[in-house]
């Protein structure tokens, strides 16, 4: 008798795992995608996968609904281990039901959720699904409500990473929104609140699925996504890298990577790897690589406002976040979309302890109606208020130029970095010499003999004088120029000293933070 | 056909291309004076079909700088 309710139990789990069958699962093979079960195994450690709530059912009866079966009511849930880490997992099941999300799909999910908050562990949501459950009506959007408020009260708790591996869509994406970071597939995943059908009948305008919002779509126009994989196994092992950089809550430190790079490397070439003329661009990337452990980073939205880098890579063995400026790209320049991706870069890592590191080439903000009239202001207000905000070690590193209130939004010191350190080339002033020598000596340069000459001759004194760090360095808002082929150790020195900082905020329910 | 799209607005500094010349997505067509600094500007693989810019022209963002084939 016993023996059978076992076999029982077996065919019944066989049968659920097999979602929505033979011919579904081909179907999603066929398309370069895998099944929500297959994911998670690529995901996870080996065979380190508990699932939990196979034999949850909906209870819908209207609309024909009461005689479909959904194995695994189409989402599949459980926990298990990254790297030797506890995460939580849920993977739509597009199989079944196209992945429809009901009342007990969302209950399904929000356990994980609820369970990643007790235990403070990461929880990873993979999203392939067709949308609501029409048939279920309100008890859908219950579902959906009930799952972006833990995505909203779990956000700076735990790092909740989404992952869009096929269509989401209306309400849906509200859920990867919420969360800390959204990759996206190239071809087999979209994003939109409206698909093209309505679009056309609303607007007229036509445009595709993956125009609208595929994975470049998202990653290098909206912002909306942080990182773009070519195929599902890179997206899955790229998940795994990021999860690296991170701690599993709050409360902890991401784990440290020990390395065989020397934490005392000399690097003779950051001597001589800026350009002599400071009009001439070079790539801020060879400079990160050359001092972070191994030339090892991952850029976090690297499609997306190019001007600026925000990645993740280690000194040492320790986990930090990087914001620098890319002179390669608008020369630079701080604008509308560099703001929003650093301030957003910046107040991930300070939620998770994760030190900040500032590499700072900037001449300004960018110029133009555009920028004034899509909000500047407010957006790049977002980075002087979440460096201030920001609690976790602050170091930055003034390369080259550090000009005016861009400057200042690139953690300056009374931003409350914690160390500031420029290279000798740095030209820290409040305003480019050309500008600042034409303000300054206006009147001297009007009634000159040669108003030109004297122009020019004034432009190079200011240069001499004031385009340098040693005027900031005399006020201590620099706190050591340094030979740049000493950036690694002494960075890593730093680092180490301010392990034990603790800052305070004064007490409030929260920020008001510039949106 | 794709256009070669001018990132940042300044002033056309250098033209390092001619009509009828083979180009590579990490050629550098033009160098575009903005913010005190010179910005290359690549574009798309192809042949250059049009030019429409000459130095010392004033450029916004986004305006069409040349035509790859």
């Amino acid at each position: 008798m016993a023996i059978d309710k076992i076999t029982e139990l077996q065919e019944m789990k066989a049968k659920i795992s097999q979602g929505g069958g033979e011919k579904r699962i081909s179907k999603q093979h066929a398309l370069g995608k895998f099944t929500a079960r297959e994911r998670i195994n690529l995901l996870l450690d080996e065979s380190s996968f508990q699932e939990i709530d196979v034999f949850v059912k909906h209870r819908c009866t209207d609309f024909g609904m009461g005689t479909v079966e959904a194995p695994g009511e189409g989402v599949v849930t459980g926990f298990g281990t990254v790297d030797g880490r506890l995460v939580y997992v849920f993977a739509q099941d597009f199989t079944v039901i196209g992945g429809s999300l009901g009342e007990m799909h969302a209950e399904k999910i929000c356990k994980v959720l609820d369970l990643a908050m007790k235990m403070g562990a990461p929880l990873i949501g993979m999203n392939d699904s067709g949308g609501a459950r029409i048939q279920e009506g309100v008890d859908a959007l219950s579902g959906y409500g009930k799952i972006f408020y833990r995505n909203a009260i779990a956000s700076g708790v735990i790092p909740q990473i989404s992952v869009i591996m096929g269509p989401c869509a209306g309400g849906a994406v509200y859920s990867p929104a919420l969360t800390d970071f959204i990759f996206m597939v190239d071809k087999t995943s979209q994003m939109f609140i409206t698909g093209p059908a309505v679009i056309k009948t609303v607007t007229g305008e036509e445009v595709s699925a993956e125009e609208l919002g595929g994975a470049k779509a998202h990653n290098s126009v909206s912002g909306v996504a942080h990182f773009r994989a070519k195929n599902e196994t890179a997206c899955l092992a790229e998940i795994r890298r990021l999860l690296s950089f991170l701690p599993s809550n709050n409360q902890e430190i991401a784990p440290i990577l020990s390395t065989k790079d020397a934490s005392n490397r000399i690097e003779d070439k950051l001597n001589t790897i800026l350009p002599d003329s400071s009009r001439q661009p070079y790539d801020m990337l060879e400079i990160i690589k050359t001092i972070v452990d191994d030339g090892n980073f991952m850029e976090v939205q690297p499609y997306f406002a190019k001007n600026i880098i925000t990645c993740f890579a280690r000194l040492n063995g320790s986990s930090i976040g990087i914001i620098a400026n890319q002179p390669k790209v608008l020369a630079g320049c701080l604008n509308i979309n560099a703001s929003d991706k650093a301030a957003r870069f910046i107040r991930t890592c300070d939620a998770f302890n994760i030190p900040i590191l500032t590499l700072v080439d900037v001449p300004g903000f960018l110029p133009g109606v555009k920028q004034e009239s899509g909000g500047i202001i407010r957006h790049g207000a977002k980075m002087l208020y979440a460096y201030s905000e920001a609690t976790v070690p602050k170091v930055t590193l003034v390369v080259r130029k550090g000009y005016g209130g861009s400057y200042d939004a690139m953690c300056s010191k009374d931003l409350g970095a914690d160390m500031v350190f420029a290279w000798p080339q740095a030209e820290i002033a409040v305003m480019g010499p050309e500008g600042a020598a034409s303000i300054i000596f206006k009147k001297e340069i009007a009634n000159a003999e040669n108003p030109e000459q004297t122009e020019i001759d004034k432009i190079q004194e200011y240069k001499d004088k004031f385009a340098t760090p040693y005027i900031s360095a005399s006020r201590g808002f620099v706190d050591d120029v340094i030979e740049p082929s000493t950036t690694r150790p002494m960075l890593i020195n730093v680092f180490k000293m301010l392990l034990s900082k603790k800052e305070t905020r004064p007490s409030k329910k929260h920020g008001n933070c510039p949106l | 056909m794709s256009n070669v799209e001018c990132p940042i607005a300044g002033k056309v500094l250098k033209i390092n291309i001619e009509i009828g010349q083979p180009v590579g997505e990490d050629d550098e067509l033009f160098i575009v004076e903005a913010m005190k600094m010179e910005n290359q500007v690549y574009g798309d693989e192809g042949t250059v079909k049009e030019i429409k810019v000459k130095i010392g022209d004033r450029v916004q963002e986004g305006d069409v700088l040349a035509i790859i084939e």
